[in-house]
């Protein structure tokens, strides 16, 4: 039976009034203005440059994994900087709001955040850089790498590629809107039951996250399902199993995860639903609810989550450090079961995320041991990174310094999360923000991973250099800042101070908390350094060879540099572990095929983005209660599919000539090329 | 496997059902879960054999669906498929077993009330 809710409600609008616009808050007022000058510029250039059917045809309908893989980049990095925001707000408020005689202002009464408002950011900021920042990213890179790692021509789906990422956008669009329309929820990243339940949190914000999260982690599962396939069913004739390249182990367990985790995220939120909008009573304390049950299912998902970020981090590292050691990577056989222990681990951890609920020292030592279990394949990883850099022939390049410091993070975070692992010491740290300072070291081994793998490949895949010299400043000034923001709060934990303080009421911990504003100052630094340093690069546009650093050693660098649409003129044979490594060893590296063969690719579609759109309707419908805009969105979306499973297209076909002439002129074929229109082949062509 | 790349329909390993089979398969499970319904609403059967009774259903309504629905078995076109699901199993078991244990401990320490008032958990 749907649930009654407060305040006005009407057919057209649902509980949608001009009252839901933040229109009296500045701090959103400046937002929008900021939000709305940017995508006017944009808006604006596209049409001056008459680019927007370059857009429609060569982006937003395509189904090329190297393009849907830079689309979830970019949306990652904008929402890196909403999650940044967030976070800056976040530590601004703290280093104000200290002591009864700080000052308050634009309606606070400490700092300029009231709490309500300070309770929305830090629940933005946790779900936006998981959920929307770190999961887009790292799906983006192994969607542009893996296929190439691979030698496949696409993912095995290109269709569902392009809707996952889709349905993934519409979720963020729905985080984004929350801003501007309505709130957003104020139960923090992990929904804290029951302060998700109606009664507690009667207005929109819990179901925008909730359906933003829930929209989005469909997108993330059907990832799941084609890198799975990919790897397994679509590489290059000689690349076995023991000759994948490890990231492209770490992105088939890692999906493994997700496909065996996100489900249990949808399920969680689906029953969260159900007693939001239907009055069921799976998590309320009385009727038969319970109010663990939440806590539980949330982590059994949340836990393995944290893999599914971090595992492609390690593959990340396992390219970039034999690269500029000029060595194979030592160990290659105990790091791919390095890789599926900690995945296997994975699900026997979840509940030291609340050793502290009440369950016995028995449950409690079980899952302790289990978390410290993990230790041990980690610990394999360091030592096959650091066996891979003894001796070797180190150079110093962004991706290599990126990675290095991605080691000492992990040491950071690794060695406080063993401490978290002792339910003894977590009673005592649990929710300080001691725990806060060890999962950032984690998260932010995972964005220095992210920063590694951008700079390693961007190169591979636009054919152009990374400015070199503002990427180092980049490095060196974000790292810094990590260094001063988080051993200030590795300190304010053991000081005692708890996660989520509006208001800080011991002025003792004012030096540090000012020390941590002062390396979110530095931040801002760097993340103007990342800016320049793309500027320049677009700016200078120095082109690369095939293998922009020389030493590397997979069979993405096999290929030319812009990646062609079609990934390789001609499907490679695979002779060794390290392809392009066996090749140059054989002086084989610069050899052209000598004859083209027709090449068959898939067709674009508008179908994805039309889902994806429909997708976010769907959900601002339902967070609005518009009933109408529920139902006329879910009918499209089920035409949209009827529609696309009668589609009899059977992609084109690339004639051997048109591949000589491309492979010749490179600039025809690369990412930002845009395409002739190429006629779908008919059901006889194709026999 | 063969068949030709134009009609997905030919390949066995995507045209999972028959129609027969859609409808046998609506059919049984429509009859299971009925069955679940009635044993919970009706509640004649003690809890032990309750959780049994309705888990056992469950159970063959999963199996229904995945013969019926999906298809699976171990012939080549299906055998991926099928592996797929058994291997589901002992994280099944993982998950839910160790989630029965935790509710067991937490009951014991913080459920301190008259045992009538109390639902036994499945581990009682």
């Amino acid at each position: 039976m749907q649930v009654a809710i407060q305040g006005p409600w009407s057919p057209l609008f649902g509980r949608l009034t001009l009252a839901s616009i933040p229109y009296h808050t500045p701090i959103l007022i400046a937002t929008f203005a900021g939000v709305a000058v940017i995508g006017l510029v944009i808006v604006g250039a596209v049409l001056y440059y008459n680019k927007l059917g370059y857009l429609w045809r060569e982006w937003i309908t395509t189904v090329d994994h190297k393009k849907i893989g830079v689309m979830y980049i970019i949306l990652g990095l904008v929402m890196l900087v909403r999650g940044f925001a967030d976070g800056l707000m976040i530590r601004t408020q703290q280093a104000m709001a200290i002591g009864p005689n700080s000052p308050g202002i634009l309606g606070a009464q400490h700092g300029f955040l009231p709490p309500f408002h300070f309770d929305q950011i830090y629940s933005a900021h946790g779900t936006v850089m998981i959920l929307f920042a770190a999961t887009p990213i790292l799906t983006g890179l192994t969607n542009v790498i893996v296929p190439l790692q691979i030698g496949a021509r696409d993912m095995a789906f290109p269709y569902m590629n392009a809707l996952s990422l889709w349905l993934t956008t519409a979720g963020a669009i729905l985080v984004m809107l929350s801003l501007f329309v309505g709130d957003f929820s104020a139960a923090g990243w992990v929904g804290l039951i029951p302060l998700t339940e109606l009664p507690y949190s009667p207005g929109v914000g819990v179901d925008y996250w909730m359906w933003a999260i829930q929209i989005s982690s469909i997108g993330t599962t059907l990832n799941a399902i084609n890198m799975i396939v990919t790897i397994i069913k679509m590489r290059a004739p000689g690349m076995s199993w023991f000759r994948l390249p490890v990231f492209t182990w770490t992105t088939l367990s890692t999906n493994i995860i997700g496909l065996t985790a996100f489900p249990v995220l949808g399920v969680a939120l689906g029953l969260l639903g159900a007693d939001r909008y239907l009055g069921a009573h799976f998590y309320t304390a009385g009727l038969g609810g319970n109010l663990m049950l939440y806590t539980n299912l949330f982590w059994i998902w949340g836990h393995p989550e944290v893999y599914f970020l971090v595992l492609p981090a390690f593959g990340i590292f396992s390219e970039i450090i034999p690269t500029f050691s000029e060595k194979p990577l030592f160990g290659y056989t105990t790091m791919v079961a390095a890789t599926f222990a900690i995945a296997g681990i994975s699900w026997a951890v979840w509940l030291h995320h609340f050793f502290t609920m009440a369950a016995g020292p028995d449950v409690n030592g079980f899952f302790s041991i289990a978390t410290m279990l993990v230790g041990i394949p980690t610990g394999v990883k360091v030592f096959n990174w650091m066996f891979t850099l003894y001796r070797g022939r180190l150079t110093f390049a962004t991706p290599m310094l990126w990675s290095l410091a991605g080691l000492f993070l992990l040491l950071a975070g690794g060695i406080t999360g063993m401490m978290l692992a002792i339910p003894a010491i977590n009673y005592s740290v649990h929710d300080s923000v001691f725990v806060i300072a060890h999962f950032h070291c984690m998260v932010l081994l995972i964005g220095a991973a992210m920063f590694a793998a951008v700079s390693y490949w961007f190169p591979k895949v636009f054919g152009i250099q990374l400015d070199e010299r503002n990427g180092l400043m980049f490095f060196w000034t974000f790292i810094a800042a990590t260094g001063i923001v988080f051993i200030a709060m590795f300190a304010l934990g053991f000081e005692g101070e708890t996660r989520r303080l509006a208001y800080i009421y011991d002025p003792a911990w004012r030096p540090m908390l000012w020390t941590e504003e002062a390396g979110m100052m530095l931040y801002i630094v760097s993340i103007g350094y990342f800016a320049r340093m793309l500027y320049v690069s677009l700016r200078d546009r120095i082109p690369v060879p095939a293998d922009p650093w020389g030493t590397s050693r997979t069979l993405e660098f096999l290929t030319h540099s812009p990646v062609p649409f079609y990934n390789f003129a001609v499907t490679p044979q695979v002779n060794a572990r390290d392809e392009l490594a066996w090749r140059r060893d054989h002086g084989l590296e610069k050899t052209q095929p000598d004859a083209f063969e027709v090449i068959h690719m898939p067709c674009n579609s508008a179908i994805p983005f039309i889902i994806g759109m429909l997708a976010m309707a769907f959900g601002f419908g339902l967070i609005w209660r518009i009933w109408w805009m529920f139902g006329a969105a879910l009918l499209g979306i089920v035409i949209a599919v009827i529609i696309r499973s009668f589609d009899k297209n059977l992609g084109y076909e690339i004639q051997p000539e048109e591949v000589a002439a491309m492979e010749r002129n490179l600039a025809t074929a690369g990412i930002i090329a845009e395409q002739p229109a190429r006629k779908p082949l008919t059901e006889a062509e194709a026999h | 496997m063969s068949a030709p790349a134009t009609s997905p329909l030919d390949h066995p390993e995507v045209r999972q059902a028959s129609a027969w089979r859609y409808i046998a398969g609506f059919i049984t499970s429509m009859v299971l879960m009925q069955a679940a319904l009635m044993v919970t609403l009706h509640q004649h059967l003690p809890y032990q054999e309750y959780v049994f009774t309705t888990g056992g259903l469950a159970l063959v309504a999963l199996l229904c669906q995945a013969a019926l629905f999906f298809g699976l078995d171990i012939s080549r076109a299906q055998i991926w498929k099928s592996v797929s699901l058994v291997l589901t199993i002992p994280l099944f078991i993982l998950s839910v077993g160790l989630t029965v244990w935790m509710f067991q401990s937490l009951a014991q320490r913080t459920m301190i009330m008259p045992v009538t008032t109390v639902q036994p958990t499945l581990l009682e």
